[in-house]
């Protein structure tokens, strides 16, 4: 076997269709767009829409996902447990259009929700709902990762000086998370950040209102203004890459025992 | 005082213990055993940190079976330190410290030689030092018995040797009963009182750490001979 069969494959594929695709992004990037883009009042809408959206629906997520921890640390056996395994990876698989119908039936206006007329679709709540809706799973994940790394003993012990199991979740085990709750809130901000199917459905793409980065992006391109929808584009890979940066830089802050 | 009476438990179709019964009194007592004998699953059952299939565990004459660890008052010193890195190795030793309780811990602290220590974070600390951390911080709440699971694994012999010696006397001191897990006879003379060996999922009581030397060695024979 050829040793360079590894290169071979991997530089020409990953560099054609990874940072290509970025680079003809950047490439197209004019200064009459960008000026464009920077005194457009809805382009700055998009933004501050895009990161409070995103924050809340990661801080929820990272709250729920602590609950899931929990249960998956001490209570596996449980039905509670079960159930909300089956349902946990769902909405990777899910298209996010079907997410967003989901959220729209729930929580719509119309009376067909459940719920009721909750007032909730196409404002921002919903946008931060949907964004929850789609990264959850990946919080959970992280924190359950985290969950198992931790060494069993620890718990054996604060068990034995006292402790029920939901001290030990909040006085041992979250502190000593750290590392894993904050990759699962920055994962949970990224992917939140990324996301257009379940927003445009559930929060719609009401200019100044509801409308984010990834949707700014699309009425953009719809509207045949590219040079605009090329810096926000461009502004979207910059913030991705900070985010990205700051999650490889974080390193475990205790050393093990 | 300890008093383990039938304990069966099965992991799937494996048998790990087998009408497994042990008294601890007033006593340090070494349980020795070769690997996937059985003795950690046994001591997890006393501590509560695995429920036994079957049997019953008595701890100062009250059923403590199926009682969760928190309710047990049992100290536990596992296989690794497992301190609490987020913590002093003060928080740590005082973790189980309720606060009506009127124990003299500075005594325990003292007799482990941890008051220089209490101010760092475990992971500062020699592997020497998180040993004793980590038994005193099972001793400071005053189990009505202390479980220890091979907790010097992993360190050398003449650490061991220097370290074992130590730990007797504070224990001794303290007058707390105490169940030792360990694979190695000699380790169990240095600390202990009596001796038990624990054989594919069976305890045998012995009268010297001799015998038990001698069961182990041919219970090593016969695990490779097959």
């Amino acid at each position: 076997m050829n040793r360079n069969i590894i290169k071979i494959l991997f530089i020409p594929l990953f560099f054609l269709l990874i940072v290509f695709p970025i680079l003809a992004l950047l490439i197209n990037l004019n200064m009459e767009g960008i000026r464009a883009t920077m005194i457009d009042p809805y382009f700055w809408d998009s933004v501050k829409n895009t990161v409070l959206a995103a924050l809340l629906a990661a801080g929820l997520a990272v709250l729920v996902a602590v609950g899931f921890a929990y249960y998956h640390l001490f209570h596996r056996q449980s039905l509670v447990y079960k159930i909300a395994n089956l349902f946990n990876d769902l909405p990777i698989a899910l298209p996010h259009t079907v997410a967003g119908l989901a959220l729209l039936l729930a929580f719509g206006r119309k009376t067909i929700g459940f719920i009721g007329e909750t007032g909730a679709a196409f404002t921002l709540f919903a946008v931060v709902l949907a964004m929850f809706f789609v990264s959850y799973s990946l919080a959970a994940r992280t924190l359950v990762s985290g969950v198992d790394n931790m060494e069993p003993e620890v718990i054996d012990v604060a068990r034995t000086l006292g402790d029920n199991p939901v001290q030990v979740y909040f006085k041992i085990v979250l502190p000593l998370m750290g590392e894993a709750i904050f990759s699962g809130f920055v994962l949970g901000f990224s992917r939140s950040l990324s996301e257009f199917a379940a927003v445009i459905m559930f929060g719609g793409n009401l200019p100044g209102k509801t409308q984010v980065l990834a949707s700014y992006v699309f009425t953009k391109v719809e509207v045949g203004d590219l040079d605009m929808a090329v810096t926000a584009a461009a502004f979207c890979v910059a913030l991705s890459l900070l985010i990205v940066s700051v999650l490889s830089i974080r390193r475990p802050k205790y050393a093990e025992s | 005082m300890l008093k383990a009476k039938g304990l069966d438990k099965k992991y799937g179709r494996q048998t790990v213990l087998q009408q497994a019964s042990l008294e601890v009194n007033s006593e340090i007592k070494a349980l020795i055993g070769i690997n996937g004998s059985g003795k950690s699953t046994f001591l997890k059952i006393v501590a509560g940190i695995v429920n036994p299939d079957g049997g019953q565990v008595l701890i100062n004459q009250r059923d403590v079976t199926g009682l969760p660890p928190e309710f047990r008052h049992v100290g536990y010193v596992p296989q690794h330190p497992a301190l609490f890195q987020h913590l002093t190795v003060k928080d740590n030793v005082l973790y189980g410290l309720r606060k009506d309780a009127k124990t003299e811990y500075t005594k325990v602290i003292e007799m482990l030689g941890l008051q220089d220590v209490l101010h760092k974070r475990p992971h500062e600390l020699s592997g020497g030092y998180k040993s004793r951390a980590s038994l005193a911080r099972a001793l400071v709440p005053q189990p009505q018995i202390l479980l220890m699971d091979e907790p010097l694994t992993g360190m050398d012999v003449v650490l061991k040797e220097r370290i074992l010696p130590d730990f007797r006397r504070v224990l001794k001191e303290l007058q707390v009963p105490v169940l030792y897990i360990t694979h190695d006879p000699k380790e169990a003379e240095l600390l202990s009182d009596s001796y038990a060996v624990i054989d594919n999922g069976k305890i045998h009581s012995v009268d010297t750490w001799k015998e038990a030397f001698d069961m182990i060695h041919t219970s090593i024979l016969q695990a490779y001979s097959c």
